[in-house]
């Protein structure tokens, strides 16, 4: 692209007509010191909590403790331009960050700042970081699903639009992969997507970029990173500042998916400006108010009353646990907090079951409310049966004899989870897993083998999406399981297993011959 | 603006700036408004105010080691005491003295200068003059002094006790610092400020009429 100089010229002719020196009235004070992120400041006599300040050189600071002689400045940005003696003015203003469809498709820091080289924001619109929750007559109960695309969640710990669900497990148990997951499977749905990445290392941060990109997701999502190198006051306002570029689109009447990766790291940021401010520390050093620091972030997802717009933000907070230690501090803290949790384990990842989730202790406390009357159908009782089947579970590896109803359920569940198990990156359409889940709950693959079961489910949505096209469309309008799609579904089961039989590419297996 | 903190040996506290240490700023408060109250008791503001500017001002920068000598703690207060009371006895009036006394026996001699600039902000405060520094890019004489002075406490409505810098980085204009507040009418900030809006007009422009400015 070439430049017409002459029209820039014009441009600035026209600012330098227009411009009138008025009298610059600020408010000031004086760096007293500055290090590790933070400053005080003496002087700024006016300053207001949470108020945004200008250090020279353009660098921003947010006011953080107002003390009876200095200011407390956490600084966002370069703290080491700034030094002692420095004129910092204040600016009247919040702290805000750019919002509308500019910011999608972008990578971005916590202050609305492009990372990704490709050029300025071109938004007018600003949304202040720090908002006020929607209160509770602007709200609506949770009514529409949210698919994660996901089998084990949507068919068990359901997560409808505007509700907050934990994901909760150790360090390398999949939590990033379901976050990332839920935004591919948001392709067709019209839902804005937000990855929020804090204190995480910038290599794992750079892979999720690269796969949504690859899977053609960064088309409507925005990632926000506060990477681990990072000052610490950057990582704390950065699930605030992705949450004010989500709430836009809720406070539009669209709808929004949040996944913050991880807030256990967000808390550590807060735990060391706090420290460094010198507040009182609490139970493991956090202060004392790290507990509203997640709620009003959380509360800030919402499904808005149709009066409002009908919007709704969705999130997705991740928690990282140490050892699965869940009754430390924060995970506590933020279980109390949301509306579910799903929890990943490590010995069910290692197990070859992924996602790794506990079904027994993950639970979705509205999502049930969300689900498509299909999938309900489908899935009622999967739960508990599968909770079950791992206490049964254990209990035969004692190796007794076991009676017939007993193994038979032993198998049943044997092929559930195998059916549950799900490949990274390849989210299942909600039709397909409802034909899948009705499959294995109603005994369906009883006669396959183990390891068959991932292939058979395959070939069987390959068989319905080619032969059965017909049930499919009346499941994807209907969106429900009645008399006549349970008839035709019944069929195309019975039509699958002839012509399985028949090419010879998988054989019945005995029961409990696994 | 000058931000370099004063030599301590030079003894004299800029009002406006950041004080060497926030906590003695705070403790200075505190004994000039025990001083102003007690000279007011004794009806000798006045003379209390310009006996510790004195002080402050010329004696202690004309013996150097004599600050060092009263912040040190290996010097009893008493020692302490006794000298102040050889060095002012007779000199100066009493409340003064005592002053100095209270100040030697509670080994706060040490940040006298402190004190004293207190007391001058103190007296300001009750006669409803605030603190301002007034900067302009070249030295200005008395009677334009006079009536800037003049001018500007007109404009804010307020009466000040000013202090005249002189900073040529301004280029022109004047800025003008009253307490927390500062009135910039600079050349200098004037040519910040429309660099700024150059360049976000331009980028406005770039962004949203990218065929008026440019041709593929």
């Amino acid at each position: 692209m070439k430049f017409n100089t002459d029209e820039i010229a014009s441009v600035l002719r026209e600012e330098i007509d227009r411009y009138q020196s008025g009298i610059d009235v600020r408010e000031v004070g004086q760096v007293l010191e500055v290090g590790d992120g933070i400053a005080r400041v003496w002087g700024l006599s006016g300053v207001m909590a949470g108020e945004m300040v200008e250090f020279p050189g353009g660098v921003t600071g947010l006011a953080f403790n107002l003390e009876e002689n200095s200011v407390g400045v956490i600084i966002l940005g370069d703290y080491l331009k700034v030094n002692e003696g420095d004129e910092v003015r204040s600016t009247g203003q919040l702290l805000s960050v750019p919002v509308g469809d500019a910011v999608i498709g972008r990578v971005l820091d916590p202050l609305g700042n492009p990372l990704d080289g490709k050029g300025p924001i071109a938004s007018d619109l600003r949304r202040p970081v720090e908002t006020l929750a929607p209160g509770v007559a602007d709200r609506q109960p949770v009514r529409e699903p949210l698919q994660t695309g996901i089998k084990a969640i949507d068919a068990m710990t359901p997560i409808g639009r505007g509700q907050r669900e934990l994901i909760i497990g150790d360090r390398k148990t999949g939590k990033t992969a379901i976050g990332i997951d839920a935004i591919l499977n948001q392709k067709h749905s019209g839902v804005k997507c937000f990855y929020v990445a804090v204190g995480q290392k910038d290599s794992s941060v750079a892979v999720a970029v690269d796969v949504l990109r690859r899977y053609g997701a960064m088309n409507y999502t925005t990632v926000i990173v506060a990477g681990a190198s990072t000052a610490a006051p950057l990582q704390y306002i950065a699930p605030y500042s992705g949450t004010a570029m989500a709430e836009h689109f809720m406070y539009n009447g669209q709808h929004a998916l949040i996944v913050y990766d991880d807030l256990s790291k967000q808390a550590t940021a807060y735990r060391q400006l706090s420290l460094l401010m010198r507040r009182p520390p609490g139970r493991e050093a956090y202060p004392g108010d790290v507990f509203y620091a997640h709620s009003r972030l959380l509360e800030r997802s919402a499904k808005l009353s149709d009066e409002h717009g009908g919007g709704s933000l969705t999130s997705l907070p991740i928690i990282e646990t140490l050892e699965g230690e869940v009754s430390a501090y924060i995970p506590t803290n933020v279980i109390s907090i949301t509306d579910g949790q799903i929890y990943l384990q490590p010995d069910l990842f290692f197990a070859g079951q992924r996602p790794a989730m506990n079904v027994g202790i993950s639970v979705s406390r509205v999502g049930g409310a969300a689900q498509t009357k299909a999938m309900k159908k489908v899935s009622g009782g999967l739960r508990l049966d599968l909770a079950a089947f791992r206490e049964l579970e254990a209990f035969a590896q004692l190796g007794t004899d076991l009676d017939a109803a007993t193994q038979s359920r032993l198998d049943r569940g044997y092929r559930m989870v195998e059916l549950l198990k799900q490949g990274q990156y390849q989210p299942l359409d909600v039709v397909d897993q409802v034909l899948s889940i009705y499959a294995g709950t109603r005994g369906h693959l009883d006669e396959v083998k183990r390891e068959e079961v991932a292939d058979w489910e395959k070939g069987f949505l390959t068989f319905v999406r080619e032969q059965a096209a017909e049930l499919r469309t009346r499941l994807e309008e209907t969106k429900a399981l009645d008399d006549e799609t349970e008839r035709l579904l019944e069929a195309a089961i019975a039509e699958y297993k002839r012509q399985r039989v028949g090419t010879g590419s998988g054989s019945p297996a005995l029961a409990g011959a696994n | 603006m000058q931000t370099d903190h004063p030599d301590p040996a030079s003894a004299i506290v800029e009002p406006l700036l950041a004080p060497r240490d926030v906590s003695v700023a705070l403790i200075a408060r505190v004994y000039a408004q025990a001083i102003v109250e007690a000279a007011d008791k004794a009806n000798c503001r006045d003379e209390v105010v310009s006996e510790l500017k004195q002080l402050a001002d010329e004696v202690l920068p004309r013996v150097p080691g004599l600050l060092a000598l009263l912040e040190s703690p290996r010097l009893g207060t008493s020692d302490k005491a006794a000298v102040v009371d050889r060095a002012v006895n007779g000199r100066v009036s009493e409340t003064t003295r005592n002053t100095l006394q209270v100040l030697a026996n509670h080994q706060r001699l040490g940040i006298l200068p402190e004190i004293v600039a207190a007391v001058s902000c103190e007296v300001d405060r009750l006669a409803g003059r605030q603190q301002a520094i007034i900067t302009t890019a070249q030295s200005l004489d008395d009677t334009q002094r006079q009536g800037l002075l003049a001018e500007v406490e007109r404009c804010l409505g307020t009466a000040l006790a000013a202090r005249f810098t002189v900073n040529p980085d301004l280029l022109g204009g004047l800025v003008v610092r009253v307490e927390d507040t500062v009135y910039d009418q600079s050349v200098a900030t004037g040519l910040v400020r429309l660099a700024e809006r150059f360049k976000q007009r331009s980028i406005h422009e770039i962004q949203h009429r990218r065929d008026r400015l440019g041709s593929a």
